[in-house]
């Protein structure tokens, strides 16, 4: 399929009524539109990641009109693309044009983040600005020269309760004494999108000291202050809060590789052996509270919700002291404290959310002597068992607290899916190993086991379309959620030296005057796919599971469910501590070479289905 | 004048700190030559480790650390020591054990580190590195030195024995003048 044909096979999805003739992009000011999924450049084309193969001048994907369709509880975006070809200032602005009932339009200008790695412009942090948005071109903060294009991401958001009709808008161009304008109809189906996931994406991170470096107009403000701080919680709930608004979550790990606490992630001990216990909830309250009685999240058009996940501050060195490892102290020291948190949260009310008892400890960091995270050599597996053990104890059999024990599974996965039965109940799989096992997540959900898997963020210099895949890949195998394993660390300069975004999936709003995180174009398409799977998902209350997988599957990169495992290699047989890692790589790669290169309309194809199911279906409501 | 004044007077308290600081980790170095078991020490990273410790792959880049064990029993009986000993200090303190590497004299290697997280040497993560000029001189002549090159960090270095009166390893008692509670936290 050429470049042209996917092209118009994409505006055909997302309804991009009228492609602009190259003819006619070059001399005036120019108001087009780009699928969610073609990022548009500084320079008025699409970023070369975006095409299906490298033709230069062909500006495919660019519209004057827009014709949207969208499900209710959900959002429809697209970009916006001012062309000018001379400098000067310029006015954006969007509205509907008449009655837009509960619809609400969201604008973001895009920073043209320039990547080391291929010398190129990509777009991916979104700067919320208001219509009309008035600034000129080259974009004075982004400092491009020759900038001939602005890029600008919209979002319409769509309630649950919004009346299903034809709803017009326009978004206006205004320079030189001239205006173009493009015209946008969004077409509000019946269909509601469900509250619920059935892929929960997590975006992981690690103790809070980046936040300082992140944010340095609030601590350098505060300075010895700022970790106590109502601004520093106040940030923290914001990164939860962005995530949660796209349909994802947050993580926090509170310690070190050698058990070192921050004091933001536990609550504060006084006392060794029987005299162990809590002195002080103050900060642990200030962090948590607000998140696990969903008041964090007022305001959101989510509404309030707890968050569904946590870390404990738990490992080796605390709640007990690593000297005492193995004596009875130690299981003193353990459930005398973690008895007196069971109690504190029962006591809260705070019964939503699940508390996470995991390990993140490596032994090649020399902290502790065994592997937390992906256990490579079995023998460390006892180490878990003991710590079920005392877990147990340290709990009420009743308790209506939602205590778990996770563990990061890889190489040793397998036999720990065995061995640790009834033990462990969240496992946070390994994408490469999972593949071969197949059987595996409807085994462990069958048991009432969390089950997902982690990767990490496709860079900006990957097609746009790539990040679908991990929502899409998790729902094929059944898994329940999926862990982006560092999502907030953009490097030290994202703005004009940016790596690429492989750790990151927001950036600080810091440099914009916003004391809380900006969303990125990366998030916005995953959060647009996993909306639009959990409607997908919802269909199979009228048709089976298989029949939605497969069509999806098809659609998406023409395989079928099949094509999404791996077999089981033959060094799966041998000690796991002598596989290699490079054979590791070969076991996975039959699948994974199906995902290598998304075509930019892999995702919109699925989209359309879904569409056309929601549509089928509500007519056989009916 | 009045401005180096002013400077010198906001330096002594700092000085002072330190040497008290620095005199509390001598101590605790001093003990910790004592009561750590260099023969111990000596069974805490397995051949196979030291082994992969140097193998490079440029298609397996985790080679080495992924390769990394350690005799647990060995590892808790040294901490535990180590965590002993750190309480001596009347502030927070890591007493870290490192250790040279056989046939590469060059390389030094932490092997086991503690709760605060703290050291002078050790670049985050690595499994092995250049040698410390002072753990150097630790190693050959037995004697204990203190490092005060890190601004606000006082590391106190003292060898550790084997039963062949061999010195196979060292001690660094740590702390700094101002604790960071959220480095490391991750």
């Amino acid at each position: 399929m050429s470049l042209s044909t996917k092209a118009r096979a994409l505006a055909f999805a997302l309804g991009l009524a009228a492609a602009v003739p190259l003819a006619a992009q070059s001399s005036a000011i120019q108001l087009l539109a780009t699928p969610e999924y073609l990022r548009p450049d500084p320079f008025g084309d699409v970023v070369a990641a975006d095409k299906v193969a490298p033709n230069k001048g062909d500006a495919g994907g660019f519209a004057g009109s827009l014709r949207l369709e969208g499900a209710r509880g959900g959002y429809v975006s697209f970009h916006l693309v001012a062309k000018m070809p001379q400098p000067g200032p310029y006015t954006l602005s969007l509205g509907f044009d008449r009655d837009h009932g509960k619809v609400q339009a969201d604008l973001f200008r895009e920073w043209f983040h320039f990547t080391e790695s291929d010398k190129k412009y990509h777009p991916d942090a979104l700067i919320p600005v208001a219509s009309p948005y008035r600034s000129r071109m080259p974009e004075p903060d982004n400092r491009i020269a020759g900038q001939t294009a602005q890029a600008f991401w919209v979002d319409l958001w769509i309630p649950p309760d919004t009346e299903p009709a034809t709803y017009t808008a326009r978004a206006v161009l205004e320079a030189s004494g001239s205006s173009s304008a493009l015209p946008i109809e969004l077409k509000v189906l019946p269909a509601v999108i469900p509250n619920d996931d059935v892929m929960l994406m997590d975006h992981n991170s690690y103790g809070t000291s980046w936040l300082a470096d992140d944010y340095p107009a609030i601590s350098r403000k505060l300075g010895d202050r700022f970790f106590q701080s109502d601004e520093f919680f106040r940030l923290i709930h914001a990164y939860h809060r962005i995530f949660y608004e796209h349909r994802g979550l947050f993580h926090q790990l509170g310690y070190g590789h050698a058990g070192k606490v921050g004091p933001e992630f536990a609550p504060a001990l006084e006392g060794s052996g029987r005299s162990r216990h809590i002195a002080n909830w103050m900060l642990y309250d200030r962090h948590y509270g607000p998140l696990f009685d969903g008041s964090a999240f007022a305001g959101t058009r989510r509404g309030p919700q707890p968050i569904p996940f946590v870390y404990l501050p738990i490992n080796p060195e605390w709640p007990a002291s690593f000297l005492n490892w193995g004596e009875p102290g130690y299981e003193t020291e353990f459930v005398n404290v973690v008895s007196e948190m069971e109690r504190h949260f029962r006591e809260k009310g705070w019964t939503s959310t699940h508390f996470e008892l995991f390990f993140n400890h490596k032994k090649r960091y020399m902290g502790f002597p065994w592997d937390g995270d992906e256990v490579r050599f079995p023998a460390d597996n006892r180490y878990f068992l003991e710590y079920g053990r005392l877990l147990k104890k340290a709990l009420p059999p009743s308790t209506p607290v939602k205590f778990v024990f996770r563990a990061d599974v890889s190489w040793d996965m397998e036999q720990q899916f065995k061995d640790l039965a009834g033990v462990v109940n969240m496992w946070i799989a390994s994408r490469d190993i999972l593949s071969w096992l197949p059987h595996a997540p409807a085994r462990q959900r069958a048991r009432g086991d969390v089950i997902w898997y982690y990767s990490g963020p496709p860079v900006v210099t990957q097609p746009a379309s790539t990040i679908t895949q991990f929502p899409l890949e998790g729902w094929m195998w059944g898994v329940g959620g999926f862990v982006h394993w560092l999502a907030v660390g953009a490097g030290s300069d994202p703005w004009f030296h940016f790596d690429g975004g492989g750790t990151a999936l927001v950036y600080s709003g810091d440099r914009f005057g916003i004391a809380g995180p900006i969303p990125s174009v990366r998030l916005k398409i995953q959060r647009n796919a996993v909306q639009e799977l959990a409607l997908l998902a919802s269909f199979t209350k009228r048709r089976p599971l298989d029949e939605l997988k497969t069509e999806a599957a098809r659609l998406y990169n023409n395989t079928t469910p099949a094509d999404w495992w791996n077999p089981r290699p033959a060094f799966a047989d041998q000690a796991t501590f002598e596989w290699s890692g490079t054979a590791l790589d070969e076991a996975s790669k039959p699948a994974m070479s199906h995902l290598e290169h998304i075509d930019p309309a892999a995702w919109a194809r699925v989209r359309q289905y879904v569409m056309r199911l929601a549509l089928r279906s509500n007519r056989e409501v009916q | 004048m009045k401005a180096l004044l002013s400077i010198a007077v906001l330096l002594v308290p700092v000085a002072a700190a330190e040497r008290d600081t620095a005199r509390e980790l001598n101590e605790v170095a001093r003990v910790a030559t004592v009561m750590v078991d260099g023969d111990v020490c000596q069974r805490i990273v397995t051949p196979r480790a030291l082994d992969y410790m140097f193998k490079k792959d440029p298609r397996d880049p985790w080679v080495d650390g992924d390769n990394y064990e350690v005799n647990d029993k060995a590892f808790i009986t040294v901490k535990k020591t180590l965590i002993r000993v750190s309480r001596l200090a009347p502030f927070p303190c890591d007493v870290n054990l490192w250790m040279p590497i056989a046939g590469h004299p060059e390389k030094v290697r932490v092997v086991i580190r503690n709760v605060n997280e703290m050291s002078q040497f050790w670049p985050w993560g690595k499994l092995y590195q250049d040698m410390i000029p002072q753990m150097k001189q630790v190693l050959e002549t037995g004697r204990r030195i203190t490092v005060t090159e890190k601004p606000g960090w006082v590391s106190v270095l003292a060898p550790v024995h084997n039963s062949l009166g061999d010195t196979v390893a060292l001690v660094e008692a740590v702390s700094q003048t101002q604790l960071d509670p959220h480095e490391n936290v991750k």
